[in-house]
Parts: C-alpha cells; structure tokens; sequence
C-alpha cells in the first residue's frame, strides 16, 4: 500500500530531481529549493498525481512532513467535503 | 558624458555558446540554420530554424528551473557569462547603481503556447500555477538582477527586431549620463515553439527551404534572397563607465560610442529608407562624429526583399560613395533572425570583428542583386583590416530603427568625450 509520503516523494524525485534520502519528514522545503510559490506549484502537481483537488487557499507548510499531514487530513476527511468546499474529487487513497 | 566601456560579453546561440565561440564560428562563415526536428514539423511550410545547444537542465537546478521560460533561460545563462568576462564581482559597488536592460520581442513563447495548449487544445481549466511569473516579458530581466543582487532598474524593452539595441542604447545613455556606473544590457530570444513558427509563417516573411542545403537559405542582399529564418539565444554585455573600467582593471572589448532611434510611420512592417536614414544620422550624431569614420557596418541584413533594399539605399544616403568603400556584414545568413536578441548577438559579434580586424562574411550570396550592390563581404571573412568605428543597424516591425555606434578597444577617443 503507498503512502502520502511515498506518493509525495516519487514526485520530489521524478519532477523534482531530488534525492530520496534528502526527503526526511523533518526536511525544510526551503532547504530542497522549494519556496512559497514552488509549494503552490507542488500542490498543483501532486493535484495530478493523486487525482484530487485541494482547496484554493494557500496554505503555509514547511516541511516535507507538513505536506504530507496536510494532504492526509484532506484525504481523510469525508467526501461529503466537496459540498463544504473542500473540494476533494475523490479520496488519495492509494490505488497500486 | 562619460565614455562607456563594453567589459563583458555572453552569449548563448545558435552559433555556440561564449562570446568567443560565437564569433570564430562566424568568422569562419558556419551557419546555424538547419532544418528543425520537432513534434509539429509537419506541419511547417518551411521548417527552418537556428537553434541554440542548449540543455536548461546543464544551468539550473530543477526546481529553479521550473520557474524559467526558456528565454529567461537563455537570459541569465549570457549574463552570467558576461559577468564572469567583465570579471565583474563588484564587492565595493553600489548595486543600487548597477542596472539591468533588456530586449525581448516575443518573450517566454513557450510558456504561451503551453498555457494555450492546456485551454484550448486539451481543454482543462488547470494551468500552470507559474504561467504567470514564467510568461510576463519583465521576468528576464527580473531573473537577471535577482542572480547578481543587482538593484538599480531592471527594464525589458520590446520593439521587435530592434529590441536589444535598444536596450543597448538605453543603457549607453544612463551609463554615459552618470546615473549607474554599470549595466548588464542585451536581450533574449526564444521563439522557436509551434505557435511563435505559424504566426511568423503566415506572415510570409521566413525564407524558403534551400533545395541544396538548408542551411543556406537564408541568403541576406542575394537576388534569390526569400526571407529571414527564425533563430533563438541570448546575448549580453556588461556596459560600465570608461573610467570605472580603468580603475578596477577590467578587460575592454570595446565601446559604446553612441545610439540613435527613429521611427517609420509609414506602415506597420514595411521599412523606409527615411526612417533608416534617420536612425543612423542620429546615431552618429549621439556618438558625435561623422559619417566618413564609419568603417564598416553590421547590417540588418535580414534576407527579406523589402529589408535589404531598402537598407542598402539608406547606406548610401548617410554614406554617399563611401558606402561603396565600407564592408558590410549580414550575419543573419549565419545565425538566423534571433529578433528581441539579434541587436545584442551582432554588437558582440561586431566588437570582436573590431578587436580582430575582421569584417565577417555575408553568407550564402550567391547572385548579387543590383538594388544591393555595396560591399556586402561575400562568402568569406575579409581579415587583416582595421576598424576602430561600425554602425550595428536594428530595424522592426512597428517601425522602431535603432543604430548603435560601436568603437574599437584602441580607437582614439573622438574630442567631444571627457
């Protein structure tokens, strides 16, 4: 089963061209060259990846392990959070 | 007015990359222009392009990278090139006195066609949150002073054909007029994407595929001249003060002696000889001297019909019989029309020409036309001259004429400089 976190660091890797062991949870996005605006970009990207949509609101994430809390609370939350807003098409649950 | 010193060059383009590649592949009469290999070549009428080597993944990390059209690409690649030349780490300068200038005519065409690709043709509704910030014509320049900490004006000037010797010129003046001390000028081209090629196509301005071999077809000044060929690259220079030049021992490649503007009125893209003329009086008369120090000229020379006519008619006008004396250099037949970029890569190309006593060749001329019958180096460079003055001429669509004055490392300086 993937995880969030492996979804997230197979784009870091693929797209990114960032090693795998610089991509500890702890690891500053700033740090893997990824700045406020790159974030909006990797959302947008892992949007595509993991076939949802996530709310149009920046958000303020700093790690790597931010990133992953924050796509699994929205992944976790229930469908009905299209209604709300929250946008999700569907859930990233992991499908390979 | 203060004396302005060209103290770096950079050059990314279909003739190599670095200043000097460029020009021993010129000198040497090398063309660029090959017929282009791309997903949508089918679909050309002509599929003639000059295209730069160039890997954006051999400068830039990937996730900068992202973030750059590739004529922001192509940007910063020459002026860290030309600051690296200048030997230019001004640990001491006030950068709040250190400028950007920079032309563009058709700026991040590949972010453009993506982004309409993405709405149009695949018709999604998400596009690239960096389309913006990739595709705005400024973020050249913008990059530019962000990688060199550089904090006076950065300005993108867009005049088509004529773009980076305009950006020249504007930086000449604020450098020559005391107000920065130094100026990272030139421009930037990057037009070779399915769209950019089918907007210029439809306008019936490219030349025809060369039957023999394409990479000879664009023929500046022949009689069986059929257009221009759309090249992409950048080229930068470092402008600074004489003085400041001298000061910190910095190499010289050159000077900018002066630049004038003039603008046709007459119609949207077809040249006039009075609108040329004018230009190039006013660049003489900004570099204050006369027409008879003018030893050779980097033309326009873009191999349309209507350009080359009417440009050799202008020389003759400003030049009288001496136009018939000066060598005349269309290295467009070369490296292709790089448009916002081309002023730039021929004032480079036209300073080591100066430094190595050399006119360069027009290429691939091959019948001589007698509405264009000056001395238009034919086929071959003509070594062993000295030129110490040349006139770089930029006309475009839109009318905007822009001449730059260009001086040799050892010309004497004229009496009106301090």
């Amino acid at each position: 089963m993937t995880t969030t976190y492996e979804q997230l660091c197979a784009i870091l890797v693929r797209d990114y061209q960032l090693q795998p062991e610089a991509l500890a949870l702890t690891a500053p996005l700033e740090d893997l060259g990824i700045d406020s605006l790159g974030l909006a970009e990797l959302l947008f990207n892992v949007e595509d990846e993991l076939r949802i949509t996530l709310p149009p609101e920046a958000v303020d994430l700093e790690t790597v392990g931010d990133v992953v809390r924050y796509l699994d609370e929205l992944i976790a939350k229930p469908l009905a959070g299209v209604a709300t807003g929250m946008g999700l098409e569907q859930p990233a649950r992991p499908s390979a | 007015m203060r004396r302005v010193a060209v103290t770096g060059m950079g050059v990314v383009s279909p003739l190599g990359n670095g200043a000097s590649q460029a020009f021993a592949q010129a000198r040497a009469g090398h063309s660029g222009v090959h017929c282009l290999q791309a997903s949508f070549t089918d679909r050309l009428t002509a599929p003639l392009a000059a295209t730069a080597s160039f890997n954006g993944a051999d400068h830039f990390e990937p996730p900068k990278l992202r973030m750059l059209d590739r004529v922001s690409q192509f940007a910063l690649v020459a002026a860290s090139q030309a600051v690296a030349d200048a030997r230019a780490d001004f640990p001491q300068a006030d950068r709040g006195r250190v400028g950007v200038f920079l032309g563009t005519g058709m700026g991040a065409s590949q972010t453009s066609d993506d982004g309409y690709k993405t709405l149009y043709g695949d018709r999604s509704d998400r596009i690239k949150p960096f389309t913006v910030l990739m595709g705005m014509h400024n973020a050249p320049a913008a990059w530019i002073g962000i990688e060199h900490d550089l904090r006076g004006p950065a300005l993108t000037y867009s005049t088509a054909c004529s773009s980076s010797a305009v950006a020249i010129g504007e930086a000449w003046l604020r450098v020559a007029h005391g107000a920065l001390d130094v100026a990272i000028a030139g421009g930037a081209e990057a037009p070779l994407t399915f769209g950019s090629l089918k907007a210029w196509e439809a306008l019936h301005t490219l030349a025809a595929v060369d039957p023999v071999d394409p990479s000879c077809s664009c023929k500046p000044f022949s009689a069986n001249r059929s257009g221009m060929v759309l090249g992409e690259g950048a080229a930068m220079l470092v402008l600074e003060s004489w003085d400041h030049a001298v000061a910190r021992g910095a190499p010289i490649h050159g000077e900018i002696l002066g630049c004038g503007l003039a603008t046709d009125v007459g119609h949207i893209t077809r040249p006039s000889v009075e609108g040329q003329v004018a230009a190039m009086v006013a660049a003489l008369q900004s570099a204050s001297i006369e027409a008879s120090a003018i030893d050779a000229i980097n033309a326009h020379g873009t191999g349309t019909p209507a350009n080359d006519a009417v440009e050799t008619a202008a020389i003759k006008a400003v030049l009288g019989q001496r136009a018939y004396q000066v060598p005349i250099s269309a290295t467009k037949s070369m490296h292709g029309h790089l448009l916002g970029a081309t002023a730039a890569l021929e004032c480079v190309l036209s300073l080591l020409a100066m430094q190595e006593g050399v006119a360069l060749p027009t290429m691939h001329l091959q019948a001589p036309d007698p509405l264009c019958d000056l001395d238009c180096v034919a086929n071959a460079a003509r070594e062993g001259l000295t030129v110490h003055t040349m006139l770089s001429n930029s006309f475009a669509f839109g009318g905007t004429n822009a001449v730059l004055v260009l001086g040799s490392a050892s010309r004497a300086p004229s009496s009106g400089w301090s």
